[in-house]
């Protein structure tokens, strides 16, 4: 194998004695020395710093950006937001997919608005230099600027109820960047990458901070320019004192994003179609229609899609799960083979009571006992040949290892992502 | 990650090149899991231990670890029969993070004390981990 990319917090990482992992082309860091376990329940009690540096963003400028975005994502962005579907304006973002013309997956990604003409796009490690030669390979004319800006800037995520408590003691004006931040939403900028209005640190560098993150948890991304990156990390972890904040590794992110029912590009979207799977809000579908709102690529190989592969969410009856790899699949009570597993991790701060899932986010009054201590569930993807329903049961198996798991519409419930900002000061 | 020389490896007990570790009290011999293995696996959520009275070859899986990363199977250093399971780690797996050598998993009767010489010592694990 290559040497590995690492981020610019790469050797601070390794000070901190985190264990640490190959991912995509990137060494990055599984858990620190509070362990997995403890980072996964930070974040949905208090918050959590993850580096993200590992993700590549492309820039998108000029007048014919909006049409050549237009046709390559998913999302309509013309009519994406709220409930009245309006157009995306800048200071907001949208979730979405890059698809082949055949309808399968090149990578997720989130679109920003930043200026009229001027969007950035937010891609999974190592797939920078991908997106941006597809980008370039679709544009019309010379009135498109797509620009990599892989491994050029740093961008962290503080994930948790606290996460704006705390970024709040470092921000230079907090209750103008806050004001109005809904979630998908964006503010500030550096260099060549700005949105209407500035945001800057109290010591007056420039950022760029957007409400989304991959935990289902209240939170938001930092983008900064790649020189004030250590440092703004630095001050994060400084002002997190008291607030129970935690550096974060890969596998809670994993297993926070598992829970959330959020996909990991190739591994549970990936070179196959991106159909019958919990993410058709990353589709332009018309309200009660099977058509789309807009044509795209990749548009009429999913309208004519005749494949009978469904990507469906579990959860199991106790943490105890499998490790995926080429021999684990998916049977049914039986024991006849359906499918595959995609994911399969351990969300540590939910528990079974009953029937029903509880999160030690979950209020007394919905369910959860006063001494309710999560052991956890095994959760993630199957892709299997037919169509179940919610409630049906399946086996995750590796040979040897059998365990039941329950086909959910959702998994952790309770999370906190889409709660309104004025209730997280 | 620590490093090998932050990792502890006793020099009264013997080891696995699966990482297992395996002490003589009296007649029974204990086993577990090593420093290096519960540093590599991280936070150990679940163990899967067998029945009191199973009998188990040298190198047969007598159960599983279970970790954020992974599952891991357990394999046993000498054959015997299982006589006692550490039942403090069906609630309490972290025990094994804490306290990789007090936290033993099976007690077993050796069929063959003498496989107990075979495993490796302290010096010639930490040669082994050091590749």
């Amino acid at each position: 194998m290559d040497e590995p990319r690492t981020t610019a917090l790469h050797a601070w990482h390794l000070e901190q004695r985190a264990n640490m992992a190959r991912f995509g082309l990137y060494d990055m860091p599984l858990w620190y020395p509070a362990g997995a376990k403890a980072e996964h329940l930070a974040v949905i009690e208090a918050a959590g710093i993850f580096d993200t540096s590992h993700m590549a963003v492309i820039g998108v400028q000029g007048v014919g950006a909006r049409d050549l975005l237009q046709f390559c994502f998913t999302k309509d962005l013309q009519r994406c937001l709220g409930k009245d579907k309006g157009p995306l304006v800048a200071g907001r973002c949208v979730y979405g997919i890059f698809l082949q013309p055949d309808g399968t997956v090149i990578d997720d990604a989130i679109v920003y608005q930043l200026g009229k003409n001027d969007y950035m796009v937010v891609v999974n490690a190592g797939m920078g230099g991908i997106v941006a030669a597809h980008l370039d390979s679709r544009k019309k004319d010379a009135s498109v600027t797509i620009v990599d800006y892989t491994d050029r800037l740093g961008k962290m995520d503080i994930q948790g109820p606290l996460a704006a408590k705390i970024l709040k003691k470092i921000l230079a004006v907090p209750e103008e960047v806050f004001a109005g931040m809904g979630y998908f939403s964006c503010k500030g900028g550096f260099a060549e990458l700005q949105s209407p209005v500035a945001v800057s640190l109290l010591n007056g560098t420039p950022l760029l901070i957007s409400r989304t993150g991959y935990t289902g948890e209240f939170g938001f991304e930092l983008f900064i320019a790649g020189e004030h990156f250590v440092s703004l990390w630095q001050t994060v972890l400084a002002a997190g004192e008291g607030f129970g904040l935690l550096p974060c590794g890969l596998a809670a992110r994993d297993s926070l994003r598992a829970g959330a029912v959020l996909p990991l590009s190739h591994q549970d979207i990936g070179p196959w179609k991106f159909a019958h799977n919990p993410w058709p809000f990353a589709l332009p579908w018309q309200e009660g229609a099977r058509t789309f709102s807009k044509d795209f690529l990749g548009a009429a190989a999913l309208l004519n899609d005749t494949s009978s592969e469904y990507t469906l969410p579990f959860a199991g009856y106790d943490l105890r799960k499998i490790t995926v790899g080429k021999d684990t699949f998916v049977t049914d009570l039986r024991g006849d083979t359906i499918g595959q597993v995609l994911t399969c991790a351990t969300d540590m701060a939910i528990g079974r009571v009953g029937e029903k899932i509880v999160s030690v986010a979950t209020p007394v009054a919905e369910g959860r006992s006063e001494d309710f201590k999560p052991r956890g569930l095994c959760c993630g993807f199957v892709k299997v040949r037919k169509s179940l329903a919610v409630g049906e049961q399946v086996i995750l198996t590796d040979g040897k290892r059998k365990i039941k798991v329950e086909i959910r519409e959702d998994i952790r419930p309770h999370r906190s992502a889409r709660r309104p900002i004025t209730a997280m000061l | 990650m620590k490093e090998l020389s932050e990792l502890e490896f006793p020099e009264t007990i013997r080891y696995t090149e699966d990482h297992e570790w395996a002490a003589v009290d009296g007649d029974t011999v204990r086993i577990g899991v090593s420093d290096y293995a519960q540093d590599q696996l991280g936070d150990i959520v679940y163990v899967e231990m067998p029945e009191v009275g199973d009998m188990f070859e040298k190198g047969d899986e007598f159960g599983t670890l279970e970790s954020v990363k992974a599952v891991s199977e357990l394999y046993l250093p000498m054959g015997g029969e299982v006589v006692a399971v550490n039942e403090l780690l069906l609630e309490t797996p972290e025990l094994i993070n804490q306290e990789p050598y007090g936290s033993w998993i099976v007690e077993i009767r050796p069929t063959d004390p003498a496989e107990y010489d075979e495993l490796m010592n302290a010096e010639d694990y930490i040669e082994m981990l050091r590749g």
